[in-house]
């Protein structure tokens, strides 16, 4: 019971890392009709500035708040230089960003020095409930999250801006039409869904190592948590990102199963998780929750 | 239609002068610089299998270093574990394994319930290219990290065909044999369709087309084409690493199609030679060698922001890369006339 409950918690933890990844991506995709290939980069890029703000003896937190802000005006800038000649193209913007994405990574491998690194957590320390403990870093996470994403959603539905933008989705002709700039709009929203993006990298590097390589592996695993749950929906990605974390523990206890364990090695689990996330998108391609609202 | 200037193709005349080079390149290429040109060659398949996908028929891949890669493994698993290095089973087994790896692929992306995106079936074959690249770096039975190594050369009976003049040749007629077949698949009536497919796919849907299918044929057949580059490649160099299977090298197969130029087959082997020739050159700096990486995503962006034609858009106008497709039959030759008259 006591096991089940900690991986429940460290799932939870973890779907919340991709819920702030997905979402980053969904409203590129959705305001603009991009998908954004250099996302997983800026997650990584996120995790960077803060592991620089460790090396350079400042405190992670301050970091971890820099980091959000920094990516978003990097990918404002990105938008206004590159992005924004391809808004009729999205195929070729496709390419686009994966060439943004690949100068990212290579430019962070080479300020890696190609080594894996590990960022501290601001937080250290594990909290108790009745006789359980937990990582206090893991719950701060999660309720960043709620906090960003409640944020998000009282913007997006309540003001003005978030009306212009829900607009501009809906139809982008009429809203330039009404006088609604959808360039500084879109440019404004690709920033923010960097930001997004930063701000998952910095909270989770903690959690994980740091290496160039793992931008590429949460724009992987973003992927599959959104054919998993569903195109379109909210509670799809979340739901996905929860299966595909799920799955990570699940399999490491399958492949300590006597006879397996021979065979298989660590890296097996994870590239199972992949493995059963597409043979599942197959038969079900429409995803776990079929598209509703939104 | 016997009109002069129309009837001057400047592609037909680049395909001819690159044969003619690469025929006669070794006769006086010091050994050394063939056994580079050879590696060059065999990359080529791999540009050659990315630009069947996406030039000529709208699915963007990051899977060809997936085939290239799990062809390699295939045949070195087989020198190293059972000394098998016959040629003419090498290269069998290499486009085997490249046929039904890209045909699972192909059948889990592209023959779905709903018709898949080009997204989806993008990053499916990114997913794919990572997982497995993940995969051999992790699992010691097939070298983990440090990949494997063939210690034998490919033989044919007792005879050692080296790396040099001799394997030239070989990769040499295997890669025209796949360019002429892939240059009469695209210029038939199947390449109408693949051309119509990349175009609007939607219409051709509505023409009662089975789209599906027909990307599924041409990336089966793409897949084969990388395998077969994926098998001589490992005996070429004596080793396969996970370097060779996953993102990094399908990159490549993505960026040589896109520098040489797409919706032509020679494009990519220009931009093999190119940027092959590039990296060799400079390989001595330091500097460079680290950079390289980087500077070859900055080529990716310039060329798809300013040059999406790559570099043969300089010399072969769209139009003659679009070209025409199959055989006209003779009747409708004829109405054709007749209306001109």
């Amino acid at each position: 019971m006591e096991e089940i409950l900690k991986i429940v918690f460290d799932v939870v933890s973890f779907s919340c890392i991709m819920v702030l990844i997905v979402s980053g991506l969904a409203i590129i995709a959705s305001l603009m009709g991009i998908f954004n290939f250099a996302h997983g980069e800026f997650v990584l890029l996120g995790a960077y500035v803060t592991f620089l703000f460790q090396a350079m003896g400042l405190p992670v937190g301050l970091g971890m708040v820099c980091a959000p802000l920094f990516v978003g005006m990097f990918g404002f800038l990105l938008e206004v230089s590159i992005i924004r000649r391809f808004y009729n193209a999205t195929i070729v913007a496709m390419l686009a960003t994966y060439a943004i994405g690949l100068i990212i990574r290579e430019l962070t491998r080479g300020a890696l020095s190609g080594r894996f690194w590990k960022v501290s957590e601001p937080i250290p320390g594990l909290f108790q409930i009745g006789d359980m403990s937990f990582s206090i870093w893991r719950g701060v996470i999660i309720i960043i999250t709620i906090i960003v994403m409640y944020g998000c959603y009282y913007f997006l539905t309540k003001t003005l801006f978030g009306l212009k933008i829900r607009g501009a989705m809906e139809n982008p002709s009429l809203a330039r039409a009404s006088g609604i700039s959808t360039t500084r709009l879109y440019a404004f929203t690709f920033a923010f869904g960097a930001a997004l993006a930063g701000l998952a990298g910095a909270l989770m590097v903690p959690l994980y190592t740091l290496f160039a390589d793992l931008g590429l592996r949460f724009l992987v695993m973003a992927f599959l948590s959104v054919m998993l749950g569903g195109v379109g929906t909210f509670e799809g990605p979340l739901l996905g990102s929860a299966m595909i974390g799920a799955m990570v523990p699940g399999f490491q206890w399958i492949r300590e199963a006597p006879v397996i364990v021979d065979i298989l090695s660590p890296i097996f689990s994870e590239v199972l998780v992949f493995i059963v996330a597409i043979i599942i998108v197959k038969f079900r391609p429409q995803g776990l929750i079929k598209r509703g609202r939104i | 239609m016997k009109d002069k200037k129309a009837n001057f193709k400047r592609l037909p005349l680049l395909e001819a002068i690159i044969l003619g080079f690469l025929v006669v390149a070794p006769l006086f290429l010091s050994d050394f610089y063939t056994v580079i040109l050879t590696r060059m060659l065999i990359l080529c398949l791999l540009a050659i299998s990315f630009e069947l996908c996406w030039g000529y028929s709208g699915i963007m891949t990051f899977g060809q270093g997936l085939f290239f890669g799990m062809a390699g493994y295939a045949v070195a698993l087989l020198a190293n574990k059972v000394g098998f290095v016959q040629i003419w089973g090498v290269i069998p087994i290499g486009i085997f394994v490249g046929t039904i790896v890209s045909f699972l692929l192909a059948w889990l992306l592209l023959l779905g319930k709903k018709a898949p995106e080009i997204i989806f079936v993008a990053l499916g074959t990114l997913t794919f290219s990572y997982a497995a690249e993940r995969l051999v770096s992790g699992w010691y039975y097939v070298g983990g990290g440090n990949g494997l190594s063939i210690f034998e050369f490919l033989s044919f009976g007792s005879y050692e065909i080296e790396p040099g003049v001799l394997f030239y040749y070989i990769a040499g007629i295997a890669l025209l044999v796949s360019y002429l077949l892939s240059r009469y698949l695209v210029r038939s009536q199947l390449g109408l369709v693949l051309a119509a497919m990349r175009q609007d796919e939607k219409r051709l849907l509505f023409l009662g087309y089975r789209v599906r299918g027909f990307k599924a044929l041409v990336f089966t057949f793409a897949g084969a084409v990388a395998g077969l580059g994926g098998a001589l490649y490992a005996h070429h160099e004596g080793f396969i690493g996970p370097n060779n299977m996953g993102i990094g090298i399908s990159t490549m197969a993505v960026l040589y199609t896109l520098f040489g130029g797409v919706g032509s087959l020679i494009g990519p082997l220009i931009g093999v030679f190119a940027l092959e020739t590039i990296s060799f050159t400079l390989s001595g700096v330091d500097a460079f060698k680290s950079f390289w990486p980087v500077i070859l995503g900055a080529i990716l962006l310039v060329v798809v922001t300013f040059k999406p034609d790559g570099l043969t858009g300089f010399i072969v106008s769209r139009r003659e890369r679009i070209g025409t497709f199959g055989r006209i039959d003779k009747k409708e030759k004829n109405g054709r006339k007749e209306t001109k008259d």
